[in-house]
């Protein structure tokens, strides 16, 4: 089974994002603790291409794909940004006392320690992160 | 998002109700700067409500920490739901905060 949204590079997609998720957990019984934690990866994963991956001001298209598979869920996004693979992103060092923890780092963090396998690609000028969550 | 400000104890008792995420972090932030600035030296931020957060969010929450360590003042939490207090785990979070079952405890000196 699979499921396609196209996006704009705004952040209020993120509405969008949660309620298409929601839809696709519910038609597939996917509970709901997996949900905000799936949640939780599309938000950092979609964010990190809206702040980061754009130096023109035009809109862009960025697509998100869900598959679901036997035992797994399979998460998406392409989009047309400048070239950037986030597994190649250092893990913040999390023993630190907070006044020695830098602000902010985590948000390729979580999804790494989210899901079961991330990986990246670039194919026709556009990147490509598959995010794998086993279930 | 939505913030419940009122005073319990000893403690300027923040109630977080709702999704703090991208979207609503930079209000989130704006508010507990607000109250920080007005001298609030003992903060409790009860998150009974908080039903979702996103490394936007923790951000807030580390801002806020260091800015009462660097007063002397005390940041404690209360009352995560347990898929929030895994995300605090992952994060080294619960390290960092003291983090507390119920708003008694929290209070308790």
């Amino acid at each position: 089974m699979k499921r396609t949204i196209t996006l704009s590079n705004r952040i209020d997609e993120l509405t969008r994002i949660s309620s298409f998720l929601k839809k696709c957990a519910d038609q597939w019984g996917i509970p709901a603790p997996v949900t905000l934690s799936l949640n939780l990866v599309m938000e950092e994963a979609f964010t990190n291409v809206v702040q980061y991956a754009y130096s023109d001001n035009h809109d862009h298209e960025i697509d998100l794909i869900i598959k679901k598979k036997d035992n797994e869920l399979e998460i998406t996004f392409i989009d047309d940004g400048k070239q950037y693979d986030p597994t190649g992103e250092k893990d913040p060092d999390i023993n630190l006392s907070a006044n020695d923890r830098p602000i902010g780092g985590l948000g390729v963090f979580l999804i790494k320690k989210t899901m079961d396998n991330v990986s990246y690609f670039r194919k026709d000028n556009k990147n490509h992160l598959v995010m794998v969550k086993k279930l | 998002m939505e913030i419940n400000v009122l005073q319990y104890k000893d403690y300027t008792s923040v109630s977080i109700q709702g999704r703090v995420d991208t979207m609503t972090a930079g209000d989130f932030e704006n508010r507990l700067m607000e109250i920080l600035g007005d001298g609030v030296t003992k903060l409790l931020l009860d998150c009974s409500d908080l039903t979702y957060i996103s490394s936007s969010g923790l951000r807030v929450f580390l801002v806020a920490q260091k800015k009462i360590l660097a007063t002397g003042g005390i940041l404690r939490i209360c009352c995560l739901k347990p898929e929030i207090k895994d995300i605090f785990d992952i994060s080294g979070f619960s390290v960092i905060f003291s983090i507390f079952s119920d708003v008694e405890k929290a209070t308790s000196d």
